[in-house]
């Protein structure tokens, strides 16, 4: 039996994370264990909290989970993440006509980039552009809404908009916001896209000090919501979600973990 | 871009918020319609020049409402308006100098039968009083042949051949719902005329004791000093009857009918309880006197006027959910 509260921190970046989460916290009423949620500002509160105990999960970005692992010395664990979080990407797009066929055009090319801390925006796509060996880009910094971790998507919106006024000539945004816009079937004569890095993984649950019984029976709870069943659905669809919650895939934050120390990333601004 | 504006301006929103964007022209609007269905937004409005988005999908109206009460589950049939009764807060307007304006146990037959196939899944007969019409009893082994009944009765006619017909009635999948508006004699007969709670009393006695389900509806004036606890009694009382809580109903005054006083109803704040009379199909059966409660003066084929109630019901939830976001007042 499991007789406490878990507390659950999420970072408010929409008004829409407040339904999310009463959703979630109504899902595990009357179940053990109850959950209740609180809300942060940014990423690097919650995981202070986290590191503190204020809170007992954290629902955190790829890099505050990276942060999290390299602040506490690996002694922290991921529970869970969405589907969508297993298979990340970052994509890159031109508009469309332009002549950039690959990343190697981009040589000499001015590309948007979105917030520095977004890693989907902004990290990840220099990092595998240096592993390519692609280099002498003229990188445009859209930083926008530091602390949310690129979740607003506003910095790639941003991006986007610049390349579409001729002020960059290319950008990387996340898989979601290439799909929140459409991708090539409504950009169609708008924008292209002509890469597309490997996956990698994005969101998940953080614990640092939650008894692990508690934490495998929330978990458990947690994978089990039902996409069947609407309301439940209704929740995991606000949430981003494609079908279902997941075991986390921590093979899929190596990436991230190389790009944080190559670019000398500080564990908090 | 209007598909980067819509990005911009829906993603800050919680979901059901509304907000209107301008596409620029009626490409911008066509691109913009499929970004909402894309993406699992809703369209609200939409001109040639601006589009009015909802975030998220509507919450169906219908999956928001306990399977029990969806619309089209019950089906209420008046089979006749007059009454051997008056009472002041009637909704209808029966009296004994109403017309009977009888549906027939032919049509109620079909009703029943039409309803059940499309899914109805309780059956309802009121009036007026249904034991003044001769042929009661045919309609109601008609309808309980299909479905589970209810027969809403006063219960003062349950004498002669009345009492005979009642008898000879199946005790399986009927039940008789009985007006009582209170545990002692004064208010009801306010209400219903002199006399009128001892005969009632006596029919509850003849229903229970020929073996029928019973249902108590008690109808509390609200507005009345004392309504609560007089209704707190009636509870009590009905338990020494052996009366189950589930089969014990109140239910307020409508400003309907006789009524000069009570709850005000519009179809447009009412979930709908498929309703039939002789003159044609309606909302729910405390409107089944009033056109603006008329959905259709022809009854047949029935299923078509279900859908159609079913739809419009789904359009007055997503329109008053419509102006309540997007008219705030503070």
């Amino acid at each position: 039996m499991v007789d406490r509260t878990v507390v659950v921190g999420a970072v408010a970046y929409t008004a829409n994370v407040v339904p999310i989460w009463d959703g979630i916290r109504e899902y595990f009423r009357g179940k053990e264990p109850d959950t209740d949620f609180v809300l942060f500002s940014n990423y690097e509160r919650q995981v202070d909290a986290l590191i503190a105990g204020t809170i007992d999960v954290a629902w955190n970005t790829n890099l505050a989970w990276v942060r999290t692992v390299n602040r506490t010395g690996g002694q922290c664990r991921a529970l869970a993440m969405r589907d969508i979080d297993v298979t990340f990407r970052s994509v890159f797009v031109k508009r469309a006509g332009d002549s950039i066929a690959s990343i190697d055009d981009l040589r000499g090319r001015r590309l948007a980039l979105g917030s520095r801390d977004s890693t989907q925006a902004a990290i990840l796509p220099l990092y595998y552009l240096r592993r390519a060996g692609v280099e002498g880009i003229d990188v445009v910094r859209y930083d926008r809404d530091a602390g949310k971790h690129g979740d607003t998507g506003r910095s790639e919106i941003d991006s986007l908009r610049a390349m579409l006024d001729g002020e960059a000539d290319a950008t990387a945004i996340g898989i979601t916001t290439w799909e929140s816009i459409g991708r090539d079937d409504l950009m169609k004569g708008t924008v292209e896209a002509f890469w597309e890095t490997p996956e990698y993984c994005h969101c998940n649950f953080t614990v640092t000090n939650l008894d692990p019984d508690v934490a495998d029976a929330w978990a458990a709870r947690l994978l089990a919501m039902d996409w069947e069943v609407p309301e439940q659905r209704r929740i995991m669809e606000m949430e981003g979600l494609q079908r279902r919650w997941v075991q986390p895939d921590l093979a899929g934050y190596k990436t991230l973990f190389e790009a944080v120390e190559e670019q000398e990333i500080p564990l908090r601004w | 871009m209007v598909i980067l504006d819509l990005v911009e301006r829906i993603a800050p929103l919680a979901e059901g918020m509304v907000v209107r964007v301008d596409a620029g022209g009626p490409a911008g609007v066509e691109l913009a319609r499929a970004w909402c269905d894309r993406t699992g937004n809703t369209v609200v409005e939409a001109t040639g020049q601006w589009i009015e988005i909802r975030r998220g999908r509507v919450a169906s109206a219908l999956s928001s409402l306990p399977p029990e009460r969806r619309p089209g589950v019950r089906l209420w049939m008046y089979t006749n308006f007059d009454c051997n009764l008056a009472c002041s807060y009637c909704c209808v307007r029966s009296s004994p100098q109403a017309p009977r304006r009888a549906l027939g146990s032919e049509r109620i037959a079909q009703l029943a039968a039409e309803g059940a196939a499309w899914g109805v899944e309780e059956l309802y007969l009121t009036g007026g009083e249904p034991f003044i019409v001769a042929d009661i009893g045919d309609s109601i082994r008609a309808c309980v042949a299909h479905r589970p009944t209810t027969v809403l009765t006063n219960a003062m006619l349950f004498t002669g051949r009345r009492l005979r017909t009642l008898d000879g009635l199946p005790r399986e999948g009927l039940a008789l719902q009985i007006s009582l508006d209170s545990a002692t004699p004064a208010v009801h007969d306010h209400n219903r005329g002199a006399g009128s709670w001892e005969r009632a009393m006596a029919g509850i006695r003849t229903a229970l004791d020929l073996g029928f389900r019973v249902r108590v509806a008690a109808t509390i004036d609200q507005n009345q000093p004392g309504a609560l606890a007089a209704a707190d009694q009636l509870d009590a009382f009905l338990d020494e009857f052996g009366i189950a809580p589930e089969d014990k109903l109140t239910r307020p005054v409508a400003l309907r009918g006789f009524a000069d006083s009570g709850l005000v109803l519009a179809p447009e704040t009412m979930v709908p309880e498929v309703t039939v009379t002789a003159s044609g199909v309606y909302w729910h059966p405390v409107g089944a006197d009033d056109a603006d409660m008329l959905i259709d003066t022809e009854v047949f084929p029935l299923a078509p006027r279900i859908d159609r109630i079913v739809s419009l019901f789904a359009e007055h939830a997503q329109r008053q959910a419509s102006a309540a976001m997007v008219f705030p007042c503070a």
